[in-house]
């Protein structure tokens, strides 16, 4: 555990250090404002449902920015080779890795919930939708960070990992829509695989453990695979 | 030991017995599998067949235990760039498992041992190839591991850097086991007591400095 903390500390230190996250934080809260500001005023209705899509959409394409580095980074500039010839475990290299990502992405997060205060100032929003989006955005940043951490620990290529992490993204985003080409049972697998389906219910009101396990268990797969991928050696 | 990448064979056969407080430089052409044998050698990769022992630890059974014990600069000697020099040196102290008071001891020792004083509060993105080169042992040196592993410690150095790293790398023989890789003949001439030959991924000769007083003409009856 101690091996975690100064690992995260350093990867804090290189996220907060580059501008790459400022970046992308300012980025991600510029466009979530506008599009409030214009839902809110169009339909005059006080629930953060659409900001929430938003969101998703955001995340799939400004999370490879942030996990495009990770490893990537560390091969191209043999800083690899100092990590995993030092006496700690895989896997604290990948989890230190994965909470510095998705501790920015939670405090990107965080800057949207000032929405969330204005609709309580001059209106009377159903917290039960508003409580189970966040969580779904939770979730979802997760999956979406492991995944860019992944592809980042496939190539020393920056650009490469951003666009493997995209395409992954996207392809989970729209399995919904290939599985109604494939023959059954194969479709109903390939449809529990759409990342949209899983965020969608939960974005309404409906927490569903199926669709909270999707999530973590598919984070968990990638982050193994990330670990097994700096193990192979 | 061997190490294959599919059907291509990086090393064949290695059989090496490197002793206690000895200068070891391997010495071979480029693409010759020095690179590949400090990497295993350092935990960085694994044989496909055989055994490593490193400081009386298996390199796959015990490999963080060897890893503690060793301490590696690579041939590029990377450093974290938007890192001071002292914070570089006091995460990698850390990170090889020394305490706080420790750590600040460990990098003053190796800030003075290394002439690093000058530049020790700078970003080491802004060092000269030289400083890197030494701020790349520094954090080798850091934690006092018992096996210390430099992958062409020489590379891009100017001479007065050549004659400091030779310097100090003869210094640590005794105290420390040096294993040095080097493409350069006069350079593993003038700092270590034994030499292995590795042509093509096979070792083909180990003799002491002492016995072989014309290394170029012993390398070219190998080659």
């Amino acid at each position: 555990m101690r091996a975690l903390g100064i690992l995260l500390r350093k990867e804090l230190l290189a996220t907060f250090g580059s501008p790459i996250g400022y970046t992308v934080a300012a980025v991600f809260l510029l466009v979530l404002g506008y599009t409030f500001s214009l839902t809110l005023f169009a339909t005059k209705v006080a629930n953060l449902i659409y900001i929430f899509h938003q969101m998703y959409v955001l995340t799939i394409l400004l999370v490879p920015a942030l996990t495009m580095r990770a490893f990537a980074e560390e091969r191209r500039n043999d800083t690899l080779e100092l990590l995993l010839t030092a006496p700690v475990g895989e896997i604290w290299i990948v989890l230190a890795k994965f909470l510095a990502v998705y501790g920015l992405v939670l405090a990107m997060y965080g800057g949207a919930f000032v929405y969330v205060g204005v609709l309580e100032a001059y209106g009377a929003p159903d917290w039960g939708p508003i409580g189970s989006g966040y969580l779904a955005l939770v979730c979802h940043a997760a999956l979406i960070v492991a995944i860019g951490l992944l592809m980042s620990s496939l190539t020393e290529n920056q650009v490469v990992a951003a666009a493997l992490t995209l395409g992954a993204s996207l392809m989970l985003w729209f399995a919904d829509s290939v599985a109604y080409l494939l023959p059954p049972p194969i479709d109903s697998v390939v449809l529990n695989l759409s990342l949209i389906g899983h965020f969608r219910p939960m974005v309404t009101g409906s927490v569903f453990v199926s669709d909270i396990g999707y999530f973590v268990s598919g984070g968990l797969l990638a982050l193994f695979l990330t670990t097994r991928r700096l193990a192979e050696r | 030991m061997s190490k294959r990448y599919g059907s291509t064979v990086a090393l064949a056969s290695l059989d090496l017995e490197i002793n206690r407080g000895e200068v070891f430089g391997l010495l071979g052409p480029n693409g010759s599998g020095k690179t590949t044998f400090i990497r295993l050698l350092a935990g960085y990769l694994l044989p496909t067949a055989g055994q490593l022992e490193v400081c009386g630890c298996d390199s796959v059974e015990q490999s963080l235990e060897a890893r503690r014990r060793i301490g590696y600069v690579p041939e590029a000697a990377p450093v974290y760039g938007y890192m001071r020099v002292r914070e570089f040196l006091a995460f990698m102290a850390r990170l090889r498992g020394l305490g706080e008071r420790a750590v600040r001891d460990a990098v003053d020792r190796v800030i003075a041992a290394l002439a690093l004083e000058p530049v020790a509060d700078r970003p080491t993105r802004t060092l000269s190839r030289g400083f890197r080169q030494r701020t790349a042992i520094a954090q080798a040196l850091v934690h006092d591991p018992e096996l210390l592993i430099l992958d062409e410690p020489a590379n891009g150095l100017d001479p007065r850097q050549i004659i400091e790293i030779r310097a100090l790398i003869r210094g640590l023989a005794g105290r420390h086991t040096v294993l040095m890789s080097s493409h350069v003949l006069g350079e593993v001439a003038r700092t270590a007591d034994r030499v292995g030959i590795l042509l093509d991924g096979r070792l083909r000769g180990v003799r002491a400095m002492a016995d072989t007083p014309d290394l170029e003409e012993w390398f070219l009856s190998l080659a």
